[in-house]
């Protein structure tokens, strides 16, 4: 069946509680609304109250109910209404569920899902606009992803809810609407840690995840053009990386530019290139190079956006140059 | 010149500073009639009484919110939380408010606090105790990370940040809080912000390190020197913004660049520092970088806390390994 990315998110909570009665929803306007984003649309006339559950705007007490949840037995997945609130219940998730294993030595597990809708491009302003995976990409004890094709927000989401480990789910929103693919109606799991090989190519390797993964399959095809063939690859999972497959594209074409949306300073690309070059280094033919937002909060007006966030020509403008390296 | 441990180092700074400038008011958990958790601001309340030193309760969100708000209505706040892994329950004052004032208000109001932090492992406390949480930091524009990592400068640098005219986040090494004496000067002085300081020089191989690591990473250096090699090393001081021109600089002389730090490897900040030295350092480089950092792992209790964290001895064998390249 063809679904959007927002409506593949909302087919695979929909099974997943049908395959497992522990498997609960809980967040703000989640029940009756069905989500800000109606990613939950329908989901309380077929499950009831009782397993969605409309809560206070409160995401400290959201994601504290979901370790809860999940320490007494159940399968809780979280929503914050934007990622950017996830600031305000950031204890529960990196002093709590990722610590909760180890602290038990084992003894107790901590199966939970925190949906994030994330990123910018939507004219969120300020406070609606974030991507902050790297403030989690970075905690031992928890798992990140971030999908950007529909296939893989139905895959993905369904295996975090699935992984006995917490589980932040990065959805990005202004890809919400704007993908429709063919995505199997069965039930069926993306490993997490798995990136996927979008584009082969020998002369540059884009890594990426999430809607930037357009940017760069945009200016693949633009290269391609000029003669300069790209690989693209899509990390899907960011903690833990897959460091096997960001290696091998690395040596295999000595040329890599990471693209994310989130900003430069601090973002993923700073692990991923040290990855590659204690790794790989002796096959670089360049330094890794970045393109991500600039290092400032996001802005609301339009123009300043488009300053701001990475766009395909300033990920051209990137790729040109490592490739003339 | 009085011999001065650190804290007795911040002590006097706020004492000095809070002589010449009746806005400077200090807030936190125990910091009046307890003089804080670990005495920094023993005797203030005494002798500035209870209305400029504040205890508060137990609201790290509660203290970082009441900071912001008298720094927006024109005091300078001081605001302790008790330990870093409390920040945690303040990100959304620290990351969505503090941080971006500036920008949101178009420049109307620069506010100047300073949230004073008590960072890192090795003092045998239980979890949440005992983090090096900078990564989440430096991926946050807007706020200003300091870290001492001796006596001259956690006054120096403490007088800095009350006189900054920004948000400054000062962590404070509390493994060495009483480790070290050294002299500190009585008259005023500014340890510069922004700037790293080359602690010791040397030509083969350039240590980067900040805070409790500082003392690590001068052993290693010493005991590098016996062998022949001749390390430089760089207290970095300021992490965020960072100065990475210092760094790159050692690094096109000395070729080859070890980062120490405690906080795990994957997503800590030796990665920004090691893309930066690659990007911009890419052809003096005569070794991959090598990060000496804490475990992907939760920091650990107090018996197994010695095995987590670096040491000179690692220091060393990381060393050893790229002058061996």
């Amino acid at each position: 069946m063809e679904l959007t990315y927002i409506k593949a998110i909302n087919n695979a909570l929909r099974q997943a509680m049908r395959l497992d009665g522990d498997v609960v929803l809980l967040g703000e306007d989640i029940a009756a609304l069905g989500g800000a984003f109606l990613a939950t649309e329908g989901l309380l006339e077929e499950f009831g109250p009782e397993r969605v559950i409309d809560t206070p705007i409160s995401e400290s007490l959201i994601n504290g109910a979901a370790v809860g949840l999940a320490v007494a037995g159940m399968r809780p997945v979280a929503e914050m209404q934007f990622a950017d609130f996830i600031a305000c219940g950031f204890d529960e998730l990196v002093n709590m569920a990722s610590t909760l294993r180890y602290r038990h030595g084992g003894g107790a597990k901590c199966p939970m899902v925190v949906r994030c809708p994330s990123g910018s491009g939507v004219r969120g302003g300020l406070f609606h606009s974030q991507n902050p995976e790297a403030w989690f990409a970075r905690v031992p004890g928890l798992k990140v992803v971030a999908p950007a094709t529909a296939f893989d927000a139905k895959g993905l989401l369904i295996a975090a809810i699935q992984d006995d480990d917490p589980v932040i789910y990065f959805e990005h929103k202004f890809l919400y609407r704007r993908i429709k693919e063919e995505v199997p109606e069965d039930s069926y799991i993306v490993p997490i840690g798995k990136a996927a090989l979008r584009r082969a190519g020998g002369d540059i390797c884009f890594i990426t995840y999430g809607s930037a993964l357009y940017l760069c399959l945009a200016a693949a095809e633009e290269l391609e053009k000029e003669g300069v063939s790209s690989e693209v690859l899509d990390l899907r999972t960011l903690l833990p990386l897959d460091r096997r497959a960001i290696i091998e594209c690395a040596k295999k074409t000595g040329k890599v530019l990471i693209v994310h949306e989130d900003r430069v300073t601090g973002g993923l690309g700073g692990e991923v290139s040290a990855i590659i070059m204690e790794n790989a280094f002796e096959y670089l033919d360049a330094p890794v190079m970045r393109v991500g937002a600039k290092d400032t909060p996001n802005a609301f007006a339009g123009p300043m956006e488009e300053y701001i966030l990475p766009n395909k020509d300033k990920v051209l403008a990137a790729a040109r140059k490592l490739a003339e390296y | 010149m009085p011999k001065l441990n650190i804290v007795s180092a911040i002590n006097l700074a706020l004492d000095r500073e809070m002589g010449k400038n009746d806005k400077v008011v200090i807030i936190g958990e125990d910091v009046g009639r307890e003089g804080g958790v670990f005495r920094v601001t023993d005797g203030l309340q005494e002798k500035y009484g209870p209305e400029r030193v504040i205890d508060t309760p137990l609201s790290e969100g509660g203290i970082t919110g009441t900071a912001l708000g008298l720094a927006v209505g024109g005091m300078l706040p001081v605001a302790e939380i008790q330990f870093e892994g409390f920040m945690y329950l303040a990100l959304d004052q620290i990351a969505n408010q503090m941080a971006r004032y500036r920008s949101r208000s178009r420049g109307q109001y620069p506010i100047n606090l300073v949230l004073r932090l008590p960072w890192g492992g090795g003092i045998r406390a239980p979890e949440h105790h005992s983090d090096s949480p900078e990564a989440v930091l430096v991926n946050t524009p807007g706020i200003t990370v300091v870290q001492p990592s001796n006596p001259y400068d956690a006054k120096g640098l403490m007088t800095a940040a009350l006189r900054y005219g920004d948000p400054i986040i000062y962590c404070e090494p509390k493994r060495i809080y009483r480790a070290i004496k050294a002299e500190v000067p009585d008259e005023d002085y500014e340890v510069p912000i922004g700037k790293a300081a080359v602690a010791r020089e040397g030509t083969d191989l350039t240590i980067v390190a900040w805070g409790a690591m500082m003392r690590e990473a001068m052993k290693a250096a010493e005991e590098l020197s016996a062998d022949g090699a001749s390390a430089e090393v760089i207290d970095l001081r300021t992490i965020s913004p960072m100065d990475s021109d210092t760094i790159i600089d050692s690094v096109k002389k000395t070729g080859r660049l070890l980062v120490t730090h405690e906080a795990p490897r994957t997503g800590g900040i030796g990665a920004e520092i090691a893309v930066r030295v690659y990007g911009e350092a890419f052809t003096s480089l005569l070794a991959p970088i090598e990060r000496v950092t804490g475990y992907d792992a939760v920091m650990p209790l107090f018996k197994l806390e010695d095995y987590y964290l670096p040491n000179a001895k690692k220091i060393i064998a990381g060393a050893r390994k790229i002058l061996r390249y």
